[in-house]
């Protein structure tokens, strides 16, 4: 016969968090940031095939942090939600805070019932138009989503990351200064990170419909002025 | 819809089709109307550096119920997907492979080959056939950049793909477009000469089948041309095309109806 030990919901919940901050502590981080025309992701991504940072929709993307086959599932069913959903209703009611809400949710489902809790941190990131806004919303690895105002960091190191970027930066800036900020920001002073170790994407206005594009190598060293 | 988890075992992969079929987001079609609306002519002509393609406008029931349809469409940048016959059914196609493939794309951060569109079409053209009276005969054309050429794909009604090296033509109009495209068409053809074959197959089709519209001069409505090349998919503007017609119509006006043997 089995004994079973009594653990206070406390110490259950410490122990979920405390292993799910270890695994996100493991992988590099994202800093996602709004600029003058349009949302920056950038994400310190050695591996060129391997992405962080994805299209979901139109005017959606997607980034997480933590265990790659983890992220990797939520962003799968992310596509699968927008495109199921415009298809049933139209391509405008595709909405990035109904995602970023079952995701949420599922996250949060995982911490508390799940086997183990999913070791990543998630981003939706929404361009905005006449009736929508541009949003960052932040989901942690126990289910709480925030939305964040200006710009978001994910991952272990997010702390320091965000207030090197936060005192960088005090206003809507261009792509390039917003770029080299959030490059700044994720390498702090004493490294600096290699173009090829970097990915970088944004959703931008350019006369079509899809705004998603990830910016090339030679794009970027441009940006960055290297 | 809630979040579409699904286990490794069940996972519908990039397809969007199997993705709907499975989490119920489309029926499978059944029975007819007994007053449906019919999309015809559209015609594909490769030449030299890409394809043209040419679609009239007109759909039809027991009446003409639109004049104005748009029977061609990009399915993507360098791709597109023409329809006849159930437009109901053929609408539901063109939107359901345009999302597909950007699905494709999406989730595996690659583009399907040309060819992997033409294959994906298939089994989705059968099951619409096989299972209702409501046919649909597609028409996919494009640039492919792997192999830097223009190719065409045509259909038959129960799924059959087939490359075409030459031309294709869908709809109730294909047998006089087609004579037309026969007698004009040469391997060596330029943008240009396949732009003006490929509008004197769809003025032929209109000219002899009642469910084909021709250049509508009243209501200044005109057949659809679009061009796959290198750029991608590119339709052209009104006004070319009108110009286009109207010269054609003026040609044909001078010798009183007859083509003359000179494919005019």
């Amino acid at each position: 016969m089995s004994n079973y030990f009594y653990v206070s919901p406390e110490q259950l919940i410490k122990d979920r968090a405390e292993f799910a901050q270890k695994g996100i502590a493991r992988g590099r981080s994202i800093v996602a940031a709004i600029y003058d025309v349009g949302v920056l992701m950038v994400a310190e991504n050695p591996s060129a095939s391997l992405n962080k940072i994805s299209e979901i929709y139109d005017r959606i993307a997607f980034a997480g942090v933590g265990k790659y086959n983890e992220f990797d599932r939520l962003r799968e069913a992310g596509i699968r939600w927008a495109d199921g959903t415009g298809f049933t209703y139209s391509r405008e009611d595709v909405d990035a805070r109904a995602l970023a809400n079952y995701y949420a949710q599922h996250i949060g489902d995982m911490f508390t019932e799940g086997q183990k809790p999913l070791e990543v941190e998630v981003l939706v990131a929404q361009l905005g138009t006449a009736i929508r806004p541009t949003k960052l919303f932040r989901i942690a690895y126990e289910g709480t989503i925030s939305d964040e105002p200006r710009y978001a960091v994910l991952g272990g190191d997010a702390e320091a990351i965000k207030s090197r970027f936060g005192a960088s930066e005090s206003d809507l800036e261009p792509l390039d200064v917003t770029l080299r900020n959030a490059v700044a920001a994720l390498a702090n002073a004493d490294r600096t990170i290699e173009v090829p170790d970097l990915e970088v994407c944004v959703l931008e206005d350019n006369g079509g419909r899809r705004t998603f594009t990830r910016l090339t190598d030679e794009r970027v060293a441009a940006l960055l002025g290297t | 819809m809630g979040l579409p988890l699904f286990s490794a075992s069940d996972d519908p992969g990039p397809s969007f089709v199997r993705f709907a079929e499975l989490s119920g987001l489309v029926d499978e079609p059944s029975g007819a109307g007994a007053d449906t609306r019919h999309a015809t002519t559209v015609i594909a002509v490769r030449y030299v550096g890409g394809v043209v393609m040419v679609g009239d406008r007109q759909a039809t029931s027991s009446y003409i119920a639109s004049r104005d349809v748009r029977k061609i469409e990009a399915a993507d940048r360098f791709t597109a997907l023409a329809i006849s016959g159930s437009a109901a059914r053929g609408l539901e196609f063109i939107r359901m492979a345009q999302l597909s493939f950007e699905h494709y794309e999406k989730m595996t951060d690659t583009s399907l080959s040309l060819e992997g569109k033409a294959n994906y079409l298939s089994p989705i053209i059968q099951r619409n056939n096989l299972s209702t009276p409501l046919m649909v005969i597609p028409l996919l054309a494009g640039w492919d950049p792997s192999h830097r050429d223009g190719r065409i794909f045509e259909y038959d009604g129960a799924g059959g793909c087939y490359e075409r090296r030459d031309f294709a033509t869908i709809g109730s109009g294909s047998p006089f477009a087609e004579s037309a495209l026969r007698l004009g068409f040469r391997t060596d053809l330029d943008r240009e000469a396949a732009l003006e074959l490929g509008a004197l197959a769809i003025y032929e089709a209109g000219d002899n089948d009642p469910s084909t519209g021709g250049p509508d001069f009243v209501r200044n409505l005109y057949p659809m041309i679009v061009t796959l090349d290198e750029n991608g998919f590119t339709e052209m503007a009104a006004d070319e095309v009108a110009a286009r017609f109207v010269a054609i119509n003026q040609r044909r006006t001078e010798s009183q109806g007859v083509a003359g043997g000179s494919l005019r």
